[in-house]
């Protein structure tokens, strides 16, 4: 095993609803190297933000570890960042304050040069004093892509990162996030329901059922990047992929019915 | 312009009735005087100093006793909204006292600090205090969880996580207390100023209706209806320019 490696090993979380307990995640366990790029795809409220957030150390888990470079994870810590499906950015602060938020420890000029390097990152240059309301939803998850980065955390997690945007700024930012992984490159962690996201940009492929949480199948795509959306190895790996979560015909049928 | 005439159809109407009113003479002078005499007395009070001179003197009033609200409300309302602790400590009590009608501690307070200055003061701090005290408890309470989850995942500390999330996603709610308490503490200077003073806008009127001047009583009351407005609009704008995120939608 090499440095920087996150390691989930035996993860299961159940959560508490109207007293009955629902078993969220189950016996869940990946090793993902320093610089991959994983995408989890499952049902909505499958647990894969569960997942997320326990790797955050936002969440605690009933069983199992998450370990990074051999580190236990127990609360939040700087070398993990992450991205919410809604911006998040704190509305009474600037473009540029927000994306300051996490570099409390740094003042006065390298703070100011960090932040207009990741700005310039995620090209809103020019965009520094403006306010959250005042960008567009691409735009607001960009400056938050940028909030993440200036701890240069080893791990980024993305939760459903573009759900809330339109169909064509998704597939932009899908390859803005692929240009910043490869700048970057750290290990991206990216939760998604949509099959065409996680293979377009996955080095694997997490497939999750929901109900509980488990892990069904890990794809491996080694085919190039730019990857071509209409390639025919990713139409098949889609269909695999599809099968997983409808894995008997009479299942399929009954869902279309 | 339809929705000029559709603001102003209404003020205009009660104008034009009031002056068909008292052109007929429908009721007498004292009970309801015309509109004439109404501003002739506006202008001679104006012109006299008179008028500013009790405006001034409700206004200082307000202003002493809402500064001193506003200060303590929003100081306890932050502690009451972070601490579980100071919250637990105080909201029995303060739930208690806040069921009581201001107008009802009137007596209390006139026996305690007499009918000067001070009694005023501490009526009008009675009054605006609640409704900034429960909207700032209320504005810390309603902080998103997700922005709290954003603070968490940064590590920042426990006064970063006060003064870049809870106290400016509060702020609203504050101006809302603070707008809240300031058209209380307008109000009750005038009940305080009817009951027991020897000046101000609320004395005036009184003083005006014992010596039968109904055109005074009306002059004052438009006043207190306009200056009442004006102070509301002030807020409006206060709030528009210091929490513009909060009125986009």
């Amino acid at each position: 095993m090499s440095h920087n490696d996150l390691v989930i090993k035996n993860v299961s979380k159940t959560f508490e609803v109207n007293k009955s307990a629902v078993n969220v995640l189950d016996d869940v366990s990946i090793e993902i190297q320093s610089g991959e790029f994983i995408c989890i795809v499952g049902h909505s409220g499958c647990g894969k933000s569960t997942l997320l957030k326990i790797i955050a150390g936002l969440l605690e888990c009933n069983s199992g570890s998450v370990k990074l470079d051999g580190k236990v994870i127990l609360a939040p810590d700087t070398d993990v960042g992450m991205i919410f499906q809604e911006h998040r950015l704190f509305p009474w602060l600037t473009v540029e304050e927000n994306v300051a938020l996490g570099l409390d420890n740094i003042s006065g000029d390298k703070r100011d040069r960090i932040v207009a390097e990741y700005l310039e990152l995620v090209k809103l240059t020019g965009f520094e004093t403006a306010y959250p309301h005042q960008l567009s939803g691409g735009m607001a998850q960009r400056a938050s892509i940028a909030r993440s980065l200036v701890n240069n955390p080893k791990v980024l997690l993305l939760d459903e990162p573009f759900g809330a945007l339109d169909a064509l700024t998704r597939m932009q930012m899908q390859q803005e996030i692929l240009r910043i992984w490869e700048k970057e490159k750290n290990t991206m962690i990216l939760v998604t329901h949509d099959i065409d996201e996680a293979i377009y940009l996955g080095d694997r492929v997490v497939v999750i059922s929901s109900r509980p949480g488990r892990i069904l199948d890990i794809f491996q795509i080694s085919l190039q990047r730019p990857r071509d959306r209409a390639d025919a190895l990713l139409s098949n790996l889609k269909k695999a992929i599809y099968s997983c979560f409808m894995p008997a015909d009479h299942l399929a049928a009954k869902e279309m019915a | 312009m339809a929705r000029f005439t559709n603001y102003l159809f209404f003020p205009v109407m009660i104008f034009v009735s009031w002056w068909f009113v008292t052109e007929h003479e429908y009721f007498p002078a004292v009970i309801l005087p015309p509109m004439k005499a109404v501003s002739a007395s506006f202008l001679k009070q104006l012109e006299s100093g008179q008028l500013s001179q009790d405006i001034l003197v409700s206004l200082i009033r307000v202003a002493k006793g809402f500064s001193i609200a506003a200060i303590l409300g929003i100081f306890l309302g932050l502690l009451m909204g972070v601490s579980k602790t100071v919250n637990r400590f105080f909201v029995i009590p303060l739930n208690a006292i806040r069921q009581i009608p201001i107008i009802a501690w009137i007596p209390l307070i006139i026996l305690w600090c007499g009918i000067g200055e001070l009694s005023k003061v501490v009526i009008i701090v009675l009054g605006a205090f609640f409704p900034v005290l429960v909207n700032t408890v209320f504005g810390i309470s309603q902080v998103p969880k997700d922005y709290i989850e954003v603070g968490r995942m940064f590590r920042l500390s426990r006064w970063k996580m006060f003064t870049k999330i809870y106290l400016p996603s509060a702020i609203p709610a504050i101006f809302e207390g603070l707008k809240l308490g300031l058209s209380n503490s307008w109000t009750i200077v005038v009940a305080a100023e009817i009951i027991a003073a020897s000046s101000g806008i609320g004395y005036r009127i009184n003083d005006a209706r014992s010596l039968m001047q109904s055109e005074v009583v009306i002059v004052g009351i438009l006043l207190i209806g306009l200056i009442g407005l004006a102070l509301d609009q002030i807020f409006v704008w206060g709030s528009k320019l210091l929490t513009p995120w909060a009125h986009t939608k």
